[in-house]
């Protein structure tokens, strides 16, 4: 039941709106420097420990809408994002790539980014990643994982193994090192203090500064209370969603949610003669083609293998009994099209549109043929993709069939990668934020996160976004 | 969730257990619930329209072992209508397969 009563005043130096690779890092560095810190998450604290990853469970708890949610357009686009302490770091695979330096100099020299040299994004880059544990396998990889190494060498493909955001003890058990387990802990270590479970419905504005943010909190009887956290500065970090759709319901639009990219993701689930080693997500990426087109493997339980095999309606019954021999893979693009974030008044959640270019779904079937092409490679006997009506295959000179199969009524694409939002740099015309993430316009407002990239980084962004953060934080540091 | 929604998640479930059959119906019914306001909507819209042109056009059993309301949904001429049984679709064998 929603309280009538008076709002909670509660006061900050710095409030930091959400906790995920942005916000954590932020709230981090701030305390870290001594600042008075108060992060505020919407989703709950989860022990990072106490559900198994990638099931069912964790969709419920961990993830905004109990699972995927979908863009407008056609074809609809799955995208998953976290709501939890943590956000999305604590669902994701945790692989960890550095923003390439090609890709950091494009993006320096068409939006103006000051200060975005590979040598400053290294410098952040080797100190988190040093916070972070990131590491390679100490061992061989699960079996997953050595299939693309094994089809790409075939092949005569680049293959590597990506770090990841892991941890690994004597036994070489690894344990992710998310932002519940790292940047969180770091900033209530140093002060911070963080309160879950507590919404921001928008942000307090005077002219061309922000006095805070009016939150809902739940509080532990499951009433609403609301609670205005008054601030000298604020970072929003609430992800290429959340993050734009909160300046929107707080009247700063402009370039804000325009420009949304995503790495549209097709999926093959892929037979093999023997069992394949289901325990998370292969390390091993195929970069041959990169950065318009990356593949990869996907996670593959139970469940996810038997959406795969029904993606392209063809009968599975047998393929999904016989599932420990079955995998989920995929091939990522970088596509030419944008979407869009739009908060619209009255509705709580804001509506996402993405529609894709007739060029992206030509590489979407390049993409998926490739794919194909290193999965009979590396030894699969049956491929079903994520296509309606796309034929099960069994042999290279079958893959051919698929061209003409992938259309915007039959593919069935996802992603998990959403950026751009809130785009950062000197070109006012094409950002909303400058190029250390102040929002135009506000003098004591930042954006943090994913949102910021100015296009998607054609890798998981975990690494770009943290490393951006951290920078961006330090900058902030040194000028107040 | 709707009648029809009700309808086509029971035809889909491949379980005869019944109480395996209410926890999937309440998963799926907690999750497009928890659906953005406008997708939950369109979902509801598209339930009474179809729900009222299925009331109508009462589907065949074309001697097959997929049941006749959805055959008929996932063979229509409309990508709607086979994005609609792939949604549920897919929340059922996700269900089926990872609750414990």
């Amino acid at each position: 039941m929603r309280s009538r009563r008076a709002p909670t005043a509660l006061d900050t130096e710095v409030l930091v709106i959400g906790s995920g690779a942005g916000g954590a890092t932020t709230a981090a560095k701030m305390a870290a420097a001594g600042r008075t810190v108060m992060v505020v998450e919407e989703g709950p604290w989860i022990d990072p420990d106490a559900i198994e990853p990638f099931s069912l469970e964790e969709m419920v708890v961990k993830y905004r809408h109990r699972g995927p949610c979908g863009t407008l357009g056609a074809p609809p686009i799955a995208y998953a994002e976290g709501r939890c302490v943590g956000g999305s770091t604590e669902i994701n695979s945790g692989l960890w790539h550095r923003l390439p330096s090609y890709l950091s100099e494009e993006w320096r020299a068409s939006y103006r980014i000051e200060h975005f040299t590979e040598d400053v994004l290294d410098r952040y880059a080797e100190d988190v990643e040093q916070a972070q544990a990131v590491s390679l396998l100490p061992s061989a990889p699960p079996s997953s994982s050595a299939t693309l190494e094994r089809g790409a060498t075939k092949l005569g493909w680049q293959a590597v193994e990506f770090p990841r955001v892991f941890k690994y003890d004597g036994r070489g058990r690894g344990v992710k090192q998310t932002m519940a387990r790292t940047m969180i802990p770091r900033a209530l270590e140093h002060g911070a203090t963080l309160t879950a479970d507590c919404r921001v419905a928008r942000l307090l504005t005077n002219g061309d500064q922000v006095t805070g943010a009016l939150c809902e909190r739940r509080t532990d009887d499951g009433d609403a209370e609301r609670v205005v956290i008054n601030a000298d500065h604020v970072f929003v970090c609430g992800g290429a969603i959340q993050t734009p759709a909160l300046l929107q319901r707080s009247g700063i639009r402009g370039q804000v949610g325009s420009g949304l990219k995503v790495h549209p993701t097709i999926k093959i689930a892929a037979r093999f003669p023997s069992p394949v080693d289901h325990a998370g997500v292969p390390m091993h990426r195929i970069t041959e083609f990169a950065p318009s087109l990356t593949i990869g493997g996907s996670v593959s339980r139970k469940g996810h293998i038997a959406l795969a095999l029904s993606d392209c309606a063809a009968d599975f019954t047998e393929a999904l009994e016989d599932w420990e021999r079955v995998f989920v893979y995929y091939a990522a693009i970088r596509g030419d099209a944008a979407g869009r974030v739009v908060a619209v008044p009255g509705l709580r959640a804001p509506v996402v549109s993405y529609r894709l270019t007739d060029a992206d779904l030509s590489r979407l079937a390049r993409g998926l043929i490739h794919l194909g092409e290193v999965l009979l490679a590396a030894g699969a006997i049956e491929l079903y993709p994520s296509v309606i009506g796309g034929r099960v295959v069994r042999r290279v000179d079958e893959l051919a069939s698929w061209w003409d199969v992938v259309t915007r009524s039959t593919a069935n694409l996802m992603t998990v990668h959403l950026t751009s939002t809130v785009r950062m740099g000197e070109d006012r015309r094409r950002t909303a934020a400058n190029s250390f993430g102040a929002v135009w316009g506000y003098r004591n407002l930042r954006v943090n996160d994913a949102s910021l990239l100015p296009d998607a980084p054609g890798v998981n962004p975990q690494a770009a976004i943290m490393t951006i953060a951290s920078r961006n934080a330090e900058h902030f540091l040194a000028g107040t | 969730m709707l009648w029809f929604e009700r309808q086509v998640v029971d035809r889909l479930m491949s379980t005869h257990d019944p109480r395996r059959r209410a926890e999937v119906m309440a998963y799926v019914d907690g999750t497009i619930r928890e659906l953005p306001e406008h997708l939950r909507a369109a979902i509801g819209g598209a339930s009474l329209a179809f729900g009222g042109w299925f009331s109508v056009v009462r589907p065949r059993s074309r001697g097959g072992a997929a049941d006749p309301l959805v055959h008929s949904l996932d063979n229509s001429w409309l990508p709607p209508m086979r994005q609609y049984v792939r949604l549920f679709r897919g929340l059922v064998l996700f269900a089926e397969q990872e609750l414990p």
